[in-house]
């Protein structure tokens, strides 16, 4: 299984996660989908999305909004592609397109195929078991307005994966309590930083948190 | 307070907002044009309220400081009740003498002007124009003087109701409906949401400023253009053989495309080469609007009255305006007496229109009127022929997604891979239903099968990920609308050849673009993609789409403010702005918007397909 989780922040911001995601690749003149939260203006995340990723030689990509129909032909080449990125965006909206689009078993296939998944803060929060991280906690979640009760994910790995995280107390006293009660491991990442999941090896790149029952760990 | 300015000029200083006193009903026409009008005396309609204020259009003009806030105040509100709520004073009113305040009535006329149109019996302009509209005035800012007219201000003498029943009517009066002078909100809304986008989209259009709302869904639509002539201004008086209305009209409209930097050339030798001037710039502009109509699928009812559109190619009434998501190219709107033209019949129409211009231009010059005909092979219809040809060509090359610069490259160098391309590429866009033509809502039409917006865009990105060619089968998969039924789709040998024809061509013109560029392959295909998933997006507005959200809009407007109005209408506008090198938008949606205006592209993604 081969995942990179990007909390957010800027190209530079992604420079040691970027890498890692181009070794992950380890090929030449890969295939690279773009699939965005949502298809208003997703033209123009996709645009920047190749900007950035142009300058690593990666010059094939194909842009996959799946908020709106598709054709089987495009979803095929998809398929096919070496690495897909899950961009950022509403969460909850995002799961909604997917599941609709049918899309969530078709992910984890390709996962499991030994495609190379990557996701930018909702796009991370989809590859855990739910997305319970975009709910809470109360005062930083998205607005669930697809009304969606039903919050299972892609479940690729065993913890939940927080984004732009800031190292607060009030963040330090929610996360705290609800490893606590309901035993679950949270990492916590700040911008810049996420996770690189390579077969059984989870690695850590930039100052990342981990919460586990009610303690917090820091590291790198 | 007294509901009318008497004395606007007097208080330009005092004012927040002097340029709106400047729509006082003045305009060079009705001096100009003595014959092309008709005034009215107008008094101040009560019980009105701003229910949409265009801010970007108004510091466009003028009317705002450039550092307005997008923000409502009383006193701008005030100045938009006092300079737009009113209705004429008509032939009814008169001869039934009625008597309003003196203190309501506007210190100046206001003017209808006289154009040609098909449905008077007439059929030569004497007794057609503007039949619920005047015009305001005109506003000069940047180098640019507006013109500015108002819909829904009253019955005047030249609708069609008044000469057809051959009596006057008063305003309001229920037993008639567009005789009666009023307009609606609704139809404000329409022009405004459909207007906004066509604008950004490269139309040029009438915008709408303002909408002033009354009473049972009642408004005035206030509509601003650089210049609001139509061909029908000149045909009325062309048909009456009056030449000395005719010559002052020309003069008037040439003078402010001149004002206006509109024209390249704005001195001539002489009279003649004026007019023809004129018959050439119109010939270059009907020919590229009909044929952007053409590819952009615009259902604009162009007839030979010259109606429907104004002398720049702009769109003005967009009540029969429509945007069809495929190439419906049978489609007829039924207008009970008989049936509109259809997308394709348009360009004949245009023609005709260039046609009656060279006839305008010999008659100014030589004082005398020639029969139309004379002028069938005039060499300012080839002019359209080619222009239009131009336009077909790059259009197609733009939906590709290739840049201006390496659109002249191959409208230079490959134009016959060019031509061909369009060829194979209108064999689909124009393959129809085996179904035929049926009744629709409001006319009849024949389904188109494909959906080329679809493969335009998804073609540069597949052959990027492939590296090759795609099977007629999955070329299909791709093309086919929701229309196409099985038996549409079959592939037969010649259905096969046009796919590979089709594909090869599109490869030849990318090969020889990255040959001239320096560029490899893949990366022009990336730039494309790029491009072209913009403006071939998937869900792009069409008429049907713009009716729900109208529908939609006027149910939320109880509570929806003007500004919230504004907003939405903004943000609507960028949404379906399909140009390629367009800026990053960032736009942030208030979260009570963000609902509604998902309701909205819904709405879009539904209709995507339709009329």
């Amino acid at each position: 299984m081969k995942l990179v989780l990007y909390s957010g922040g800027d190209e530079e911001d992604n420079l040691q996660l970027d890498r890692a995601f181009i070794d992950l690749l380890g090929k030449k003149n890969p295939v690279v989908t773009f699939i965005p939260s949502s298809s208003y203006l997703s033209e123009q995340e996709f645009k920047s999305f190749v900007r950035h990723y142009s300058k690593f030689k990666i010059t094939r990509f194909i842009h996959f909004p799946v908020d709106v129909p598709f054709d089987r032909i495009l979803f095929q080449e998809v398929m096919r592609s070496d690495a897909i990125h899950l961009a950022g965006g509403n969460t909850f909206y995002f799961l909604n397109s997917l599941r609709k689009s049918k899309l969530i078993k078709e992910l984890r296939t390709f996962v499991q195929k030994g495609g190379l998944l990557t996701g930018l803060s909702a796009g991370a929060i989809l590859m855990t078991e739910n997305v319970e991280m975009a709910a809470n906690p109360q005062f930083d979640r998205d607005e669930n307005s697809v009304n969606i009760s039903n919050l299972s994910a892609l479940n690729l790995v065993d913890f939940a994966f927080f984004p732009h995280f800031k190292n607060s107390a009030r963040y330090d006293t929610f996360f705290k309590k609800f490893t606590r009660d309901t035993k679950k491991v949270i990492y916590a990442c700040p911008d810049g930083a996420g996770l690189v999941v390579s077969g059984a090896e989870l690695r850590f790149v930039g100052s990342c948190y981990a919460f586990s029952n009610g303690h917090k760990f820091s590291i790198n | 307070m007294n509901p009318v300015k008497k004395s606007p000029v007097d208080e330009i200083g005092k004012r927040s907002y002097p340029a709106f006193s400047r729509l006082n009903g003045e305009h060079p026409f009705k001096e100009q044009v003595p014959q092309g009008r008709v005034e009215y005396k107008a008094r101040y309609k009560k019980g009105g309220k701003v229910s949409f204020f265009n801010f970007e259009l108004a510091r466009e003009m003028g009317l705002l400081a450039k550092n307005h806030p997008e923000k409502m105040n009383p006193e701008l509100e005030r100045e938009i009740l006092e300079t737009f709520s009113l209705v004429i004073i008509n032939e009814y009113d008169v001869i039934n003498n009625i008597k309003f305040p003196e203190d309501e009535i506007h210190p100046h006329t206001y003017m209808a002007t006289r154009y040609l149109q098909l449905q008077h019996p007439d059929k030569s302009g004497r007794t057609s124009g503007d039949g619920r509209t005047v015009w305001n005035g005109t506003v000069r800012h940047n180098g640019l003087t507006w013109d500015v007219s108002s819909c829904g201000t009253g019955g005047t003498k030249l609708s069609p109701a008044c000469n057809i029943n051959k009596k006057f009517y008063q305003t309001g009066d229920p037993s008639i409906s567009y005789g009666c002078g009023l307009s609606e909100v609704s139809e404000g809304l329409e022009t405004l949401f459909f207007s906004e986008v066509l604008g950004r989209n490269g139309f040029k259009t009438e915008r709408v400023l303002a909408i002033v709302e009354y009473d049972k869904g009642l408004g005035i639509n206030i509509r601003a253009n650089p210049n609001l002539m139509r061909p029908s201004h000149f045909f009325g008086h062309l048909k009456q053989n009056n030449f000395q209305t005719l010559k002052q009209v020309t003069d008037y409209y040439i003078h402010r495309q001149i004002e206006n930097k509109a024209w390249e050339q704005t001195t001539f030798k002489n009279d003649k080469e004026k007019y023809y001037y004129l018959a050439s710039q119109v010939a270059r502009e009907f020919a590229e609007v009909s044929a952007k109509f053409e590819d952009e699928y615009i259902f604009c009812w162009l007839d030979w009255d010259g109606d429907n559109i104004l002398m720049d190619g702009g769109i003005i009434d967009y009540g029969s305006i429509r945007q069809f998501g495929l190439f419906h190219a049978e489609y007829r709107y039924d207008d009970v007496q008989r049936y509109s033209t259809t997308i394709l019949e348009q360009r004949q129409k245009a023609k005709y229109i260039v046609q009656c211009f060279a006839q305008i231009a010999d008659f100014l010059t030589t004082g005398k009127k020639k029969s139309l005909s004379h002028f069938r092979r005039h060499q300012v219809l080839e002019q359209f022929d080619k222009h239009f040809a131009n336009a077909k060509n790059r259009n197609l090359l733009q939906k590709m997604g290739f840049k201006k610069k390496q659109q002249d490259f191959l409208l230079q160098t490959q134009l016959p891979t060019v031509t061909k391309f369009r060829k194979v590429y209108s064999y689909f866009e124009r393959a129809k239903s085996k179904r035929g033509v049926y009744k629709v809502a409001d006319g009849i039409n024949r389904d188109a099968i494909f959906c080329m917006r679809d493969i335009m865009r998804e073609l540069p990105q597949i052959y990027l990920s492939r590296e090759s060619l795609l099977s007629p089968e999955d070329f299909t998969e791709i093309i086919k609308s929701s229309y196409a039924k099985r038996t549409d789709l079959k592939l037969t040998v010649m259905r096969k050849r046009q796919v590979n024809r089709f594909q090869n061509l599109y490869m030849s013109m990318v090969k020889a673009v990255t040959k001239e560029y320096t560029q490899s392959q893949g990366q022009f295909l990336l730039e494309l993609t790029m491009r072209s998933s913009v403006i071939n997006r998937y869900d792009r507005v069409t008429g049907d789409s713009i009716t729900y959200i109208v529908d939609k809009v006027q149910k939320l407007r109880p509570k929806l403010s003007h500004d919230e109005l504004y907003q939405l209408a903004q943000q609507f506008a960028t949404y379906q702005d399909l140009d390629p090198d367009q800026k990053n938008v960032t736009t942030i949606i208030a979260p009570r918007h963000k609902t509604i205006m998902k309701g909205f592209y819904s709405i879009v993604r539904d209709c995507r397909e339709g009329l």
